[in-house]
């Protein structure tokens, strides 16, 4: 479950500070599905990134199953998300010196999972995402879909409590998008992990089951 | 994160970047190589001149000669001598049981009548008569030492090699030898195989005019050397002299002829360290014998090279210093290029300890690739720059000069001190991209 409650944070300091979340509510329960929306410069990726413990809290409460963010600090952050989260970004975030397999292993090996064990389960995470055959290629050599793919392979690696999506298809043509989506979705139904997807896309958000609009600063449920 | 996972990782960073990690590695290696060449060649240098102007042998040795000390020869580098006193076996054990003395190397210089047969090989049947008939016969000294010990001799080979230490056919001769045979001195191996006889004197007993009967040797020279172990044309095997003496102790004195008293002329003293040399010297003048040792000289030559070696070395660590700095500046530059790596780096969970190890892995990489390759390289430039200075001297008639392997301390110790520097000058690029605020980095 995720349960934010009075979050409020700014950006800049004194007549110049930018409030982009004010007074904040949210509650998604364990293994829902929300997508957040709202224009550019809403707040989505700060909230986002408050809830996936990128960011402190400036002010009010933010918990990911029973772990308190605003109690946490520096490794303790780097901990939950290493334990608890896993991320999708829009421009794939894949470390181009890697192969598919070596950036999803990457996850594993921050976690400390040993060489022969993490190259089994980086194996298996392709073949989920249908990229088996596409293991040893390196970023350059793929298209944005399978690049997407892989990132959701190497998001789910540590068996994330939560997966943050933020604009997973902002960079991906209509037809790759839907089978990114999907992917999203069918890997959370089975892996029974909370959710949450940022998008400008209202056709995505509508596949969520809690739609939330980020406007001058306040979440609105639609 | 583990070291050996960073590692892979920083391997990949480097070859993803491969011109940039070359020259940045090219950087240390040729500031490696400035180092270990210049230290390397420095320090070959000073131990050939301290040992030159020990004539070759060790900087530690100490002339001791049969005579009493002059007091006033107590504090100086040239030997002063009082009345004769015999340097015998027991005299010799005292000095060997003094403490920080290393050796005693005994010398027994004997005077001889010398017959130079340049040209003519020994063991020739026409050679002694074709020897005995010339004209330029001479009164000449065979200086007589253990050759075993020849290490700790003051005796520098010019041309050929030393005798057996237990030839009694075997000598080797000094360059006034080469110039009384009107040979030419710049190339003294022409002397080399040619026969020398020496007659050790015997003074009949009888009354009238003194007869003398010789005890006639040949021998073949092997070797030139420039030699001060005593003053004498010719070194031979101790047990040479030692045969000469017993000969002219089988005849009698005379008026101007005295049979020598003393079983040694002298003695080859090494101590411990340079720095034990004046200790030891007064100690052999409290067992009552005079002694000489260049050490004034020596200490006043090792100051002048200690700061030569300063100023070479303190050349070699800018070039050095210069390179980590490359290091340093390459890896603040993947720094910014890596910003969204590493903010990504950060988001799936890496401490700030694992991205600075990915850093400090790169510069120790590029530390020990730098240090190995410019070791290497450093021992090629000073094993030519040996040869070079080696076949100079020896075009321009003087004696070559071996500057010798690398000290392995510095084979083991470049690559090690490269890499730490490198680590080193890595940490301040590590820092920042460890304390990089993770949403920052990801461009948020």
């Amino acid at each position: 479950m995720v349960r934010v409650r009075g979050l409020t944070h700014r950006y800049g300091e004194g007549a110049t500070a930018l409030t982009v979340l004010c007074d904040v509510d949210m509650e998604i329960p364990a293994g829902g599905y929300a997508a957040v929306t709202g224009v550019s410069g809403a707040g989505k990726s700060t909230l986002l990134s408050i809830l996936g413990g990128l960011e402190r809290a400036q002010a009010g409460s933010v918990c990911v199953g029973e772990v308190d963010l605003t109690a946490l600090r520096g490794a303790e952050l780097a901990r939950f998300r290493r334990e608890r989260v896993g991320f999708v970004f829009q421009d794939f975030g894949l470390l181009t010196m890697l192969t598919a397999r070596e950036n999803v292993e990457l996850a594993l090996t921050l976690a400390g999972v040993g060489r022969r064990e993490r190259r089994a389960q980086a194996e298996q995470l392709l073949s989920e995402v249908g990229l088996a055959a596409r293991a040893s290629h390196r970023p350059t050599r793929l298209s944005g879909g399978e690049l997407q793919r892989v990132a959701i392979a190497r998001a789910l690696a540590n068996r994330p409590a939560v997966l943050l999506a933020d604009e997973p298809t902002g960079n991906l043509d209509e037809s790759s998008a839907g089978r990114v989506m999907e992917m999203l979705e069918q890997l959370r139904a089975e892996r029974g992990c909370t959710l949450v997807v940022v998008t400008h896309n209202p056709e995505l958000a509508a596949r969520a089951e809690q739609r939330l609009r980020l406007s001058r600063s306040q979440l609105v449920r639609l | 994160m583990n070291w050996s996972d960073a590692a892979l990782l920083g391997l990949r960073s480097l070859g993803r970047r491969g011109a940039r990690s070359v020259l940045a590695g090219l950087g240390v290696a040729l500031g490696t190589t400035l180092l270990v060449a210049l230290v390397s060649i420095a320090g070959g240098a000073d131990t050939r001149i301290v040992s030159q102007l020990s004539h070759g042998g060790p900087a530690a040795a100490i002339h001791v000669d049969d005579a009493l000390p002059d007091p006033a020869g107590y504090d100086s580098d040239n030997l002063q001598t009082g009345a004769h006193r015999d340097l015998d076996a027991a005299a010799l054990a005292a000095i060997r049981r003094s403490p920080h003395v290393a050796s005693v190397v005994p010398v027994l210089a004997v005077s001889a009548l010398v017959v130079p047969c340049p040209g003519i090989q020994p063991g020739t049947p026409s050679a002694p008569p074709a020897c005995r008939q010339r004209a330029d016969e001479y009164f000449g000294t065979v200086v007589g030492a253990d050759l075993s010990h020849a290490p700790d001799l003051p005796i520098t080979l010019l041309a050929g090699r030393l005798p057996e230490a237990s030839s009694m056919t075997e000598v080797a001769v000094t360059q006034s030898y080469v110039e009384r045979v009107h040979l030419n001195v710049a190339h003294p191996a022409a002397v080399l195989g040619s026969a020398i006889e020496f007659a050790a004197p015997q003074l009949l007993p009888g009354t009238g005019p003194a007869r003398f009967r010789g005890r006639w040797t040949q021998a073949q020279v092997v070797g030139v050397v420039a030699q001060t172990v005593d003053s004498g044309d010719f070194l031979a095997p101790i047990q040479q002299t030692q045969l000469a003496r017993e000969w002219t102790l089988a005849g009698v004195d005379s008026r101007n002829f005295r049979r020598p008293t003393s079983p040694y002329s002298g003695a080859v003293v090494v101590a411990d360290t340079l720095s034990d040399v004046h200790a030891v010297r007064q100690e052999i003048f409290a067992i009552g014998y005079a002694n000489s040792a260049p050490e004034h000289l020596v200490a006043s030559v090792q100051k002048y090279l200690h700061i030569v070696d300063i100023v070479l070395g303190g050349i070699g660590s800018v070039a050095l210093a210069i390179a980590v700095l490359g290091v340093s500046n390459t890896l603040l530059a993947a720094v910014r290029e890596r910003w969204r790596e590493i903010g990504v780096l950060k988001a799936l969970g890496a401490a700030d300890g694992d991205v600075a190890r990915w850093f400090l892995v790169e510069a120790g990489l590029l530390g020990i690739v730098g240090g190995l390759v410019g070791t290497a390289a450093g021992t090629a430039v000073t094993a030519t720059v040996a040869i070079v200075v080696d076949r100079y001297l020896r075009d321009q008639g003087l004696q070559g000069i071996d500057l010798g392997g690398l000290p392995l301390q510095i084979v083991i110790g470049a690559p090690i001190a490269t890499t730490l520097l490198a680590v080193v000058a890595g940490l301040a690029p590590a820092l920042r991209a460890a304390r990089l605020p993770v949403r920052e980095a990801l461009g948020g």
